[in-house]
């Protein structure tokens, strides 16, 4: 599923063009609707992509919370990256990290 | 703004550790360019605060933290746990700008990343001809709830060698 969706959010990363980029336009919505799972995209300016699956019967989780999902968790990777011991590329490692994946996912499940 | 100077030191100490297999040769080479700064250090530090000369090791420790740290990475340590004979202290540091953003991989658990600060206290101090000994014993890099250096007074120093680096 998530290889399918990093095909959809090229196209539309392409289809955007030279469109100013701001923080609406980093959101790529609901990416492609499958029976179980509904997949959400965000793309950063430095075309790093966040790729967020959600099982369907999730009907409550509302498109601004997802917006802000992905707002936190562009934030704590921007703070990775910041940890000279990490290296672009690399599994993320970080305790910090995991801890706000996991509150945020505790929230909305 | 102090990310550049974060990330600078962090480039600084990732670098050190591809270079020397293990860590504790980056904490000695990070000792010992600390010792390499302070001995410099301590001139502008003297030109620009006007302290007069200490009369004794709580004064010194009162200008270290209240000063020196204040001066050059913006924060103020407390000074607590004096001995009893009045010849060792620690510094609390509640935060420490040098590992903002820093998490230290399960591979390096005995890398003392600041140890750059204990190389510049005691070569800040031996120009002013004061022997010390300065030593990590607390780091949040490794889960501690706060940084903490302990200082200790060695000796008095004498005799006026010019300061050999190291």
């Amino acid at each position: 599923t998530v290889h399918t969706s990093l095909d959809v959010v090229d196209e539309k990363i392409s289809a955007m063009g030279k469109a100013l980029v701001d923080q609406r336009e980093l959101y790529l919505g609901l990416l492609y609707p499958t029976e179980d799972y509904k997949v959400y995209g965000y793309v950063t300016n430095s075309k790093v992509k966040f790729v967020m699956v959600v099982d369907s019967s999730n009907t409550a989780l509302r498109d601004n919370e997802i917006r802000s999902m992905f707002r936190k968790l562009h934030n704590s990777y921007t703070d990775i990256m910041c940890n000279p011991f990490y290296n672009p590329g690399d599994r993320i490692h970080s305790r910090a990290f995991d801890t706000m994946v996991n509150s945020m996912m505790m929230q909305v499940c | 703004n102090s990310e550049l100077f974060t990330l600078t030191y962090g480039a600084l100490v990732t670098q050190l550790c591809k270079d020397y297999e293990n860590d504790d040769d980056v904490n000695k080479q990070l000792d010992k360019m600390g010792y390499n700064i302070g001995v410099r250090l301590i001139e502008d530090f003297l030109a620009r605060s006007n302290v007069g000369r200490c009369h004794d090791f709580r004064e010194t420790a009162d200008v270290i933290a209240k000063i020196a740290f204040k001066m050059y990475l913006g924060i103020t340590p407390s000074i607590t746990n004096w001995s009893p004979g009045g010849d060792e202290f620690s510094l609390i540091l509640e935060n420490n700008p040098l590992v903002d953003f820093v998490e230290l991989p399960d591979n390096h658990s005995t890398l003392i990343y600041s140890n750059l600060l204990c190389g510049v206290l005691r070569g800040a101090l031996e120009m002013v001809q004061m022997a010390v000994d300065v030593k990590f014993v607390q780091d949040t890099l490794k889960g501690d709830s706060v940084t903490e250096i302990r200082m200790k007074f060695i000796r008095r120093i004498e005799d006026n060698l010019p300061a050999g680096e190291e």
